[in-house]
């Protein structure tokens, strides 16, 4: 999911508050949850709608945040009252992007011809890490079109070691290159 | 063009023998959304501005807003193959465009891909330039000191343009902003031989903005017809092509004109015109929702013609050892750019910018274009700020006074149909003005020499046809110029070599003009 640069900032705030409280624990969980309501699309409809009141579109939260650590109440209700609403949206999403920041690890796509075996994912993790400079967890997705090699998602990074890639690398070459004589 | 398989092979082995098989490390991104040309891009973390991006189906766009959370972009082919969540590449590389000779004689688009049907340019990935590079400092310039000619007497004696300089060309549609232009190019030939290998020769750019492909066509015929598209460069970006293309065109081609520069060449350009080069400007940061200022142009949109028009400069010789981007010292590019007036508005946001931006401009009056007289040149608002350091000595003795000159007679002679009484120095003036109106008309795609354009202009100026009637000094004009080249050849050459007139040839001058004009009477009496 795509994580906007205010949801990150709230996000942030919340985590980085928790940490400070030693309440980390009890606050992801509780994002959790906030999460998997949210990906709900009948309760998007009512949380985002500007047609119901606040009080309306706080209480479809209310099951999600029964019994949720103190702060997390807070940080739901400061949303509501600031009019920032959607940021609950993509705070799951943004909560586990800090949690693997904080881990050192990067979550990532690693693309073959044909389907991977766990040791060959895991391998291919390491070595592609390695270069990445990052701590790679992958998993395998099967694409025909790359005809052969491996091809590594991770981020807003590519690292294109398939023979489709190259192909197309060759191909941009091929036209660039100048004719003899 | 002819494939030749052998060719293709050849290119093959090439590669195939350089070929490494690298893993490649890119920057991606995410389309979050896409219209009007523009894109939004999730991600893209490395991106830096005007970085070229490519999108799936060989599209290509350019990155000109760096956002917090988004890279806002241009897109550069057809938006409809390009599609919400689709993975964005940075190349790694910003915009640029291939430079160097092979260009010359070339119809390229704004990315500098050849669009003439003659097949690929030929240029290596050595030849690319960045369109957007840093004007020449004040250390690698020089002032403005050689002449360069247009082969249009009303401005080489009136408006003089030197090289180096910027010289606003502006005017209302159908006032023959673009014939100039021709004109200007197909003079280069007759300048210096219109061999593109001679140091001599001017290179010309001409860069089509928003242009009806016909016109585009037509201009592109005529530099064929006169031989001169050995030496010149037409960058398009017609009217259907993309806005960003339409914007980007300018800049590719002072680009290229650039490489000939820093080689110590001489290149003129014409941007044609900067009017639209705006309006595209606008449309592309209205979509990217920059904020808009007056007449909805960007706040930046002064920046977009001052910065494209200080890299027009004439370099000094020693640039070389200041900046080893310069190969060889001495060479220029004036640029001539062109605005489109509305309803004769100097006055209006885009051309009051460009105004104070260049060093002069060539007021064209749809008034005086449909009086007849053509080149419409309005001598009492056009002016050169520098160009009369780089006229010919020549030129400069004989057309002294010539611009205010004709400037009064023109505000005269809208008193004078008034009908009242005018004392005898008013009837002079107003008889003189006359005939250096006809003497300074001119048909479209014959430019003038400057040496023949010094014989004329001068016994104009002195005064040596005040006693023939209007409607004939066109033809005295040529029976003169016949006359000088049969009888006094010497005259024009010294002119040319000299770049001065003696006494001796205003003598020649004097005589054979009196003995046409005595021929002419003679023959008419008869």
């Amino acid at each position: 999911m795509i994580v906007d640069a205010v949801t990150a900032r709230w996000a942030g705030a919340l985590y980085g508050l928790a940490q400070k409280q030693g309440a980390l624990a009890a606050v992801v969980a509780d994002v959790r949850r906030i999460a998997v309501e949210a990906a709900r699309p009948e309760l998007r409809r009512v949380l985002l709608n500007p047609r119901l009141d606040v009080a309306t579109r706080r209480s479809s939260l209310d099951g999600a945040l029964r019994g949720a650590h103190a702060l997390t109440q807070n940080f739901v209700g400061l949303a509501f009252d600031r009019g920032r609403e959607e940021v609950l949206v993509a705070l799951g999403a943004a909560f586990h992007r800090r949690i693997l920041e904080e881990a050192g690890e990067v979550e990532g796509v690693v693309e073959t011809a044909r389907p991977m075996t766990q040791t060959e994912v895991d391998r291919a993790a390491v070595d592609f890490g390695r270069v990445l400079g990052q701590k790679l967890l992958l998993v395998n997705r099967v694409v025909p079109e790359i005809i052969g090699g491996a091809r590594v998602i991770a981020g807003n990074r590519m690292l294109d070691g398939s023979v489709s890639g190259r192909l197309d690398a060759l191909k941009r070459r091929l036209l660039q290159a100048p004719l003899p004589g | 063009m002819e494939l030749r398989p052998a060719e293709v092979t050849s290119i093959l082995e090439k590669e195939i023998e350089k070929y490494k098989g690298e893993t490649s490390m890119q920057s991606i991104g995410t389309v979050l959304s896409v219209g009007d040309g523009v894109a939004r891009v999730y991600g893209l973390d490395d991106c830096v501005m005007n970085e070229l991006l490519e999108f799936p189906n060989g599209v290509r766009g350019v990155a000109l807003n760096l956002e917090e959370d988004n890279v806002g972009c241009v897109l550069l082919g057809d938006a409809t193959k390009v599609k919400e969540g689709d993975t964005v590449r940075s190349s790694g590389r910003v915009i640029s465009v291939p430079t160097g000779d092979q260009l010359l004689g070339r119809v390229v688009n704004a990315l500098g891909d050849p669009i003439d049907g003659k097949g690929p340019l030929g240029t290596t990935a050595a030849d690319l330039r960045p369109i957007e590079s840093p004007a020449p400092s004040v250390v690698e310039r020089e002032p403005v000191k050689e002449p360069m000619q247009t082969g249009i007497k009303a401005i080489d004696a009136m408006i003089p343009i030197g090289r180096g300089q910027r010289e606003l060309i502006i005017g209302d549609r159908q006032t023959g902003k673009t014939a100039l232009c021709i004109d200007t190019i197909i003079n280069q030939k007759t300048t210096a031989g219109g061999d593109p290998k001679d140091p001599e020769q001017m290179i010309c750019v001409y860069v089509a903005v928003g242009q009806k492909q016909s016109t585009i066509v037509d201009v592109l015929r005529r530099l064929e017809l006169a031989g001169a598209m050995p030496y010149t460069i037409i960058v398009s970006a017609s009217a259907n092509d993309e806005a960003s293309m339409q914007y980007l065109a300018c800049y590719a081609g002072v680009a290229m004109a650039e490489r000939f520069r820093d080689e110590g060449r001489h290149v003129v350009i014409f941007y044609d015109d900067l009017y639209k080069q705006a309006l595209a400007y606008r449309q592309v940061m209205l979509l990217l929702r920059r904020p808009p200022g007056r007449e909805a142009f960007p706040g930046d949109v002064f920046n977009l013609h001052s910065r494209l028009l200080e890299r027009a400069a004439k370099i000094s010789r020693d640039a070389p050892k200041i900046n080893p981007r310069y190969k060889k010292g001495g060479g220029s590019i004036t640029a001539l750019p062109i605005v489109e007036t509305q309803e004769g508005d100097v006055a209006a946001y885009i051309p009051t910018n460009v105004i104070s931006i260049t060093d002069g401009q060539i007021f064209l009056e749809s008034a005086l274009f449909n009086a007849g007289i053509k080149p419409a040149v309005n001598a009492g608002i056009s002016v050169s700020r520098v160009g009369g350091a780089a006229q010919i000595p020549a030129m400069k003795k004989i057309s002294g006074g010539l611009r205010l000159g004709l400037a009064s007679y023109r505000a005269l002679a809208a008193f004078a149909q008034f009908g009242s009484d005018l004392d005898k120095a008013t009837q002079q003036e107003l008889t003189r003005g006359e005939r250096l109106t006809e003497v300074l008309k001119q048909g479209q795609y014959v430019p003038m020499p400057v040496e023949q354009q010094i014989l004329i202009i001068y016994v104009a100026n002195a005064g040596h046809l005040d006693d023939v009637p209007a409607k004939r000094v066109t033809e005295v004009e040529k029976a003169y110029l016949r006359a000088m080249a049969e009888q006094h050849p010497e005259v024009a050459e010294g002119i040319k070599k000299t770049k001065n007139v003696s006494d001796s040839e205003r003598a020649a001058m004097d005589k054979v003009i009196a003995a046409v004009k005595v021929q002419l009477n003679t023959k008419a009496k008869g």
